[in-house]
């Protein structure tokens, strides 16, 4: 098995990216192959050597796409920047699957210029895990598409229900629909009729369709596949961190009053430590683009080794997984039923 | 012959038969394309035309099949 990394892509490369890929090359037994700076990968790689360097391999790439440039032209303009360097050879069969801390505009465009959505798969979807009382809750979509037609929101919910299913290893996820209301007449056109698409699909046995959600049910674990469009997927996602920074800083400030208060806080310190580590970035990995041919994984942009090397771990049990091939037969039986 | 040869690509990349491809076929409005979705189709076209690389400028007036198929013919011109 062998990842391909985008060794220049997020706030803290090169020097946490090689890092991390050599924590995950060293602990998960996986051929790695960095993308970037050869000299500076070359040079960090010294700093860091792995157990067995031979699985470690490098790509040189001169360019780097930063956060500044348009995600669209990008991609094709700087043709020799790691991120296009390291979707190439993924598109060509060099590896396995890829990971990137880089742009989530730019992957998104060039994934699916360069290794091209599975056959039928009208729009690709960011799919972050939610940190929810259950454990985690897929979030499909989370800020790629801002507009999305009922056919892209089924899409979503069986992308989500098959990578649910294959890489967090629950048998028959729940698939709810994000929505301002439970009742089926709620929400936009979209929403009401990817509603009832749903619903059928539900009761013919092909999805676990739980109805609509309300933000307030998110937090509890509601459904394990939560659908809405990128708008309102990065909306939910920033504020429930948001939240719960807030939170953690409240209960904070409530412990520090006094002598009192501050033995209490003592006491309470490891779960609250439990609470935040919940809550971090660095924990999870990073999130699928579900949709593409192959898999992959963007990681935060402040990433660090360690969050590499779980990405990287995400990234492997993905390419293991099979889920690319359970969402393009979903995709070709649902287009299959809407000509039928 | 270009807009046969066209009309295949579109249908293939949004899902559509070709028959419901005309010259007037807009691609925001018809199906909802984005820019991506438009590199993307042009990505296309230039491997099956043969064509050097479409620039950026040259996107931004491609609306319809029909401006497709006339940027076809003058890059042919040029060569």
């Amino acid at each position: 098995m062998k990842i391909i990394v985008d060794a220049m892509g997020g706030d803290n490369a090169p020097e946490e990216i090689v890092k991390g890929a050599v924590l995950a090359a060293d602990e998960l037994d996986v051929d790695i192959l960095l993308v970037g700076d050869e000299g500076r990968i070359r040079a960090l790689l010294v700093q860091n050597p792995a157990q067995n360097p031979a699985h470690i391999s490098v790509q040189h790439a001169s360019d780097v796409i930063t956060m500044e440039d348009n995600p669209v032209s990008a991609v094709r303009q700087k043709k020799d920047s790691s991120l296009a360097v390291a979707l190439r050879l993924l598109g060509e069969g060099a590896g396995d699957a890829m990971v990137t801390a880089g742009s989530t505009g730019a992957t998104l465009t060039g994934a699916t210029l360069f290794v091209k959505r599975i056959r039928g798969v009208r729009r690709a979807a960011l799919a972050p895990v939610l940190p929810t009382a259950r454990g985690g809750s897929l979030l499909v979509d989370c800020g790629a598409n801002v507009e999305c037609t009922a056919e892209y929101l089924t899409q979503f919910a069986f992308m989500g229900y098959y990578y649910a299913k294959k890489q967090m290893g629950i048998s028959n996820p729940r698939v709810g629909l994000i929505n301002n209301g439970a009742e089926e007449t709620k929400g936009t056109d979209a929403l009401r009729e990817t509603y009832q698409v749903l619903k059928k699909a539900s009761q013919e046995g092909k999805i676990n369709f739980v109805g609509n959600i309300e933000g307030r049910d998110i937090p509890e674990g509601a459904a394990d596949v939560l659908v809405c469009d990128g708008f309102t997927g990065n909306v939910v996602l920033k504020t429930i961190e948001g939240v719960g920074l807030f939170f953690v800083g409240k209960v904070k400030e409530i412990f520090m009053k006094n002598a009192v208060t501050k033995l209490a806080g003592a006491a309470v310190k490891p779960g609250l430590r439990e609470f935040k580590k919940m809550l971090d970035y660095n924990e999870v990995g990073g999130a699928p683009l579900l949709g593409i041919s192959k898999p992959i994984v963007k990681a935060h942009g402040s990433s660090g080794a360690v969050a590499l090397k779980n990405a990287v771990r995400q990234a492997v049990i993905y390419a293991k997984s099979g889920v690319v091939g359970d969402i393009e037969r979903s995709i070709a039986e649902l287009r299959q039923s809407e000509e039928d | 012959m270009i807009f046969e040869k066209l009309s295949k690509l579109v249908a293939d990349q949004f899902g559509v038969h070709p028959d419901e491809v005309t010259m007037e076929t807009s691609f925001s409005q018809d199906f909802r394309a984005d820019s991506v979705d438009l590199v993307e189709l042009m990505m296309a076209v230039e491997e099956t035309f043969s064509l050097g690389e479409v620039e950026e400028n040259d996107l931004e007036g491609i609306k319809t099949v029909g401006d497709v198929v006339e940027y076809i013919k003058d890059r042919v011109k040029e060569d």
